[in-house]
């Protein structure tokens, strides 16, 4: 690849590229995300390359694999422009038809089209699904313009173009006013303002700075950070090269997990085709400014979403938090000042370069600015990413884009923010969803995990897996957070299993408190919050498990029995063979029953038998 | 193990301090765990203290310092996954090889993990078997996927 | 000579050394705060979170480990509000009940106001304070131990559990443990655990003490240096 020497270069190459272009080639794109991977992407990818070879059409059409479109629920995904035709849940099967119908004669495959669920009618055009429709992609919608990792197509599509001007025409100083004109808030979990972290880190003197991306993403129930930086890394590494010129850093990481291979690969393509091109690196677009990024990886461990603790696994230590009595934008990596970012943060930055503050202010409301990307997942029937605008409602976040619910089961709360947040009852649905509304009522934005839970959830369930997953991922390093935690999993357990005191819910609540007050990191003064919110709104719930010892949701299995109602039960055999305890026995087309004392109450008996016969008690 | 193998991943790290945690995983995705020699020789060419190396090697989770089984079936723990019952693949797992999360069978055919989010949750619950994502998993599925590495 | 900030401390304005902790300044001037894994010239972690304080930053008072915050210029500090006692008490709560077992957990408790506690006793044998960790790793040099493993998991260790021949066999490890260094004479046995507040470290409850040291033998179990009293 030619290095691009200056601001004036980089337009010329963009232009080349456009000119390159034609639109009104047939273009075929395939979502390659992680999600349409596992639904078999890959094979459809080839079956297509092998018919369009056989056919010879392979110079008429032209095939891109592109990051995640967020559509995940009806994966693999395939987009036909210039039509726009968009074809859901495709296999290897369907690709001689697609490639013979709509590739060589325009005509669609009805049944590959989107069928919408709420009003039963058939979707042609991608844009006019509700799901793509009632969102604002920003962010999301370059993953479904770009091949990820290459710099040609980012160029084409406007990329760097921000960065250039930054170099050229501004100084750092402007750099962060125009950020904090656009009152830019940090997408990884608090929003706490990013200019400020910026400034403070300017102000900060020292000979080394840095700058890292936070790409740890380890909430449960969260994948936006692993969908950009899959889809398009270079916006990551551009809105990380504007940022170091505005702090003054020299280098950079990209913290990002080992469970993301993909990401690691496409980032690390991106960063090496980012030096070749003369955008990362010494003298960057002529401008006299360098600087440079590595990619760290993650092993494993939540608490390294906690910027003490993050650093110190950079830097190949156990990523155990330090009090943070001093800032790290102050003394952070190896003690010198850092200004750590999350990805959705980092990829808003070259958006407010090129469109201004003011841009971005006008998206969102009074609190909070700008869009932002939600992993909709759990009992929902349209799953994926969704961007919207801040302020948003709930409301419209589950019933519009995720068409409500998943299997005719009412909805009864949706778990915002991770292990971090809370639970939020449907009566408070109408809320815009903002970084203060969520926290005044309980929960939080966090990064952006929204699973929607239905009648079939027990909530006190739902507590007791989030402190069983902190538990596990405190780093145990002080009491309130590493006892705490546990004395609170102890005595959810006793609820869940009938053992509950009346008196315990008010131990859980000077618990929360207390480990909220005296932990030493974020993990654990946000710990309890799963406990506090669920507390609050769905209290009943833990009074009919500790009072009646019922689980209404029939979870809790200590408090349910499986049988089999000998009137329905034909004998077929299927509950018996599905059991993987053993615990079924009976004759064929006898009468099953359950032998309780192996029954583990995992419900998969019931799940399989098409009769109606096994029932919760 | 090769001894050699460690040797190469430490020089490919230029002996950095700082890729501790990196030359671990290569170490890891080689040989399948991280053996005791294997630690102690990273200690003494990074120059790091025994103890520091041992501690990194045990806070992480995706480290492992005992030898996994031929295939690794990963049940994903997500909010997400969790409410589509991703309970049921575990016991459906502990019904079939009579093992628990984390161990491994005594043939060692099969190593069994639950881990807290693979990132794909629209697709929950998820099984990664051998690195392969499998998605909309059911027990039912789970049972026939593991039939099928038995039998090859 | 050595630079001093001012600061005050309940009140008390007090120019204490710069770089010092608040914590080990309140006992150089006589302010009791209850402390566990603080020992005297061993680097602090803050681990126990017995030493808690209030720090007002902007008008706001901030709970923060008195051991692991630095004294700074124009710092205001409080030891005992409401708030203070009352968590410190809930998290004494918490200890007592991993560790009834050692007199040092159970008179600093008690000193905290503990009587009862609300949890099932768990007679566990070490509070995770790293004394040993940090005396061994930070004092000695020997990195024989550390802490090893997360969340329920974490335990203090030698690597690969076994005791390494760099060990310098100094014994700090154990002449610091507040679980050994002041048994309970009577031993609690499993399923038999209590608070018992038979420790002499009751008088320091009394509300009315004429000095700020109140000679709690608390001292003793954590090998505290104050030994004189304020003033």
């Amino acid at each position: 690849m030619k290095r691009i020497n200056t601001v004036e270069e980089l337009e010329s190459r963009r232009d080349t590229l456009l000119q390159e272009q034609d639109s009104d080639t047939l273009t075929v794109t395939l979502c390659g995300g992680t999600g349409c991977r596992a639904s078999g992407a890959d094979p459809v990818m080839d079956a297509l390359q092998q018919q369009l070879k056989e056919k010879g059409l392979q110079d008429r059409v032209s095939v891109q694999v592109t990051g995640c479109h967020g559509f995940c629920e009806q994966g693999p995904i395939m987009v036909i422009d210039p039509e726009n035709t968009l074809y859901c849940q495709v296999t290897e099967n369907d690709v001689p038809e697609i490639v013979e119908k709509t590739i060589e004669n325009g005509e669609k495959v009805d049944r590959l089209l989107y069928r919408d669920p709420v009003s039963d009618e058939m979707i042609e055009k991608e844009a006019d699904i509700p799901f793509y429709k009632a969102q604002d992609r920003v962010l999301l919608g370059d993953n479904r313009r770009l091949t990820p990792g290459n710099i040609d197509d980012y160029i084409a599509n406007g990329g760097y173009a921000a960065l250039g001007q930054v170099l050229n025409r501004m100084t750092p100083e402007e750099v962060i006013g125009e950020i904090k004109n656009a009152d830019l808030r940090g997408r990884g979990g608090g929003g706490f303002p990013a200019a400020r972290k910026w400034e403070t880190c300017r102000d900060t003197p020292s000979a080394h700075k840095y700058v890292i991306c936070n790409a740890d993403e380890g909430d449960p129930g969260a994948y936006m950070d692993r969908s950009i930086l899959e889809g398009n890394p270079h916006a990551v590494i551009e809105g990380m090269i504007i940022g170091a010129y505005a702090v003054g850093a020299q280098y950079g990481y990209i913290y990002v997990r080992k469970e993301y291979p993909l990401a690691v690969s496409h980032t690390e393509q991106a960063v090496k085709q980012a030096r070749e091109a003369g955008v990362l690196g010494e003298n960057i677009l002529g401008s006299g400014f360098s600087f440079d990024v590595e990619i760290a990886r993650g092993a494993g461990a939540f608490v390294c979403g906690e910027s003490t603790a993050l650093m110190a696994s950079v830097e190949g230590k156990v990523g155990e938090p330090r009090p943070k009595d001093v800032h790290t934008v102050e003394a952070g990596l190896w003690n010198c000042p850092t200004t750590l970012n999350n990805v959705e943060t980092w990829v808003n930055v070259p958006h407010i370069m090129n469109k201004g503050a003011n841009w971005f202010a006008s998206k969102g409301n009074e609190s909070s600015k700008g869009t932002k990307i939600f992993a909709l997942t759990g009992q929902v029937k349209n799953t994926g990413l969704v961007e919207v605008d801040m302020g948003t409602s709930l409301n419209d976040i589950i019933y519009k884009i995720g068409g409500g619910p998943h299997n005719g089961a009412r909805i009864k709360a949706v778990q915002t923010g991770g292990p971090s947040g809370g639970c939020l009852p449907e009566n408070k649905f109408d809320l815009p969803v903002d970084f203060d509304a969520l926290t005044e009522a309980g929960s939080m934005v966090g990064s952006g995990g929204m699973v929607v839970l239905d009648e079939n959830t027990c909530m006190v369930d739902v507590a007791k897996y989030f402190l069983n997953f902190l538990q596990e991922e405190s780093c145990g390093k002080c009491v309130p957070c590493r006892v705490g935690i546990g004395r609170m999993l102890e005595i959810l357990t006793d609820i869940t299993e009938g053992n509950g005191k009346p008196e315990d819910l008010d131990v859980l609540e000077q618990l929360a408190w207390t480990i909220s007050e005296t932990s030493l990191c974020a993990l654990g003064k946000t710990a309890p919050n799963p406990v506090v919110s669920t507390l609050m709104y769905f209290r009943e719930e833990y009074e009919k498990h500790i009072r009646d010892h019922q689980c209404s949701a029939g979870v809790c299995r200590n408090l349910v029995e499986y049988r089999i109602d000998p009137d329905r039960c034909t004998g077929c055999g299927a509950c018996l063979k599905a059991c993987p305890h053993g615990a079924v026995e009976g004759e064929k087309k006898q009468v099953h029953t359950i032998k309780q004392d192996l029954c583990e109450k995992c419900g998969i008996c019931k799940n399989v038998c098409k009769f109606d016969a096994i029932s919760v008690q | 193990m090769c001894p050699e193998s460690v040797e190469q991943v430490l020089t490919r790290y230029n002996d950095s301090r700082r890729c501790l945690v990196e030359v671990l995983q290569d170490i890891q995705d080689r040989e399948g765990y991280l053996p005791e020699e294997a630690i102690r020789r990273v200690a003494e060419r990074l120059d790091v203290p025994l103890i520091e190396v041992y501690r990194v090697a045990n806070f992480y989770k995706s480290f492992t310092l005992r030898p996994r089984g031929k295939h690794v079936l990963t049940v994903c723990k997500g909010t997400a996954c969790h409410v589509r019952g991703a309970d049921r693949l575990l016991d459906e797992l502990r019904g079939q090889l009579q093992i628990e999360s984390g161990e491994t069978t005594e043939d060692g055919q099969f190593t069994v993990e639950a881990v807290n989010c693979v990132g794909a949750c629209a697709l929950g619950p998820v099984v990664v078997v051998d690195g392969e994502y499998h998605g909309h998993m059911t027990p039912h599925k789970l049972r026939g996927l593991v039939a099928s590495l038995q039998e090859s | 000579m050595e630079k001093r900030v001012n600061i005050t401390i309940d009140g008390v304005h007090i120019r204490a050394p710069e770089h010092t902790s608040v914590l080990d300044t309140a006992i150089e001037f006589g302010i009791c705060i209850p402390h566990l894994c603080h020992y005297p010239g061993v680097p602090d972690i803050g681990a126990c979170r017995l030493c808690i304080v209030e720090n007002v930053v902007r008008g706001k008072p901030r709970v923060t480990t008195s051991c692991t915050l630095k004294v700074r210029e124009g710092m205001e500090i409080h030891t005992n509000t409401d708030r203070i006692q009352q968590l410190r008490k809930n998290v004494a709560e918490m200890l007592v009940a991993e560790a009834p077992n050692s007199k040092a957990v159970q008179d600093v408790a008690v000193r905290c106001g503990v009587t009862d506690v609300p949890y099932k006793f768990h007679n566990e044998e070490c509070v995770l304070c790293g004394r040993c960790v940090r005396v061994c790793n930070d004092v000695w040099q020997a990195k024989a131990l550390g802490f090893v493993g997360r969340g329920r998991d974490r335990h203090v260790a030698f690597p690969f559990e076994k005791k390494p021949d760099f060990c310098k066999h100094c014994e700090s490890c154990v002449d610091l443990c507040p679980m050994n260094r002041t048994p309970c004479p009577g031993p609690m046995k499993k399923g038999e655990e209590f608070v018992c507040g038979q420790c002499e470290s009751q008088l320091s409850m009394a509300e009315d003490v004429d000095d700020s040291c109140v000679w709690c033998r608390l001292g003793d179990g954590f090998g505290c240096t104050r030994k004189v009293q304020a003033q």
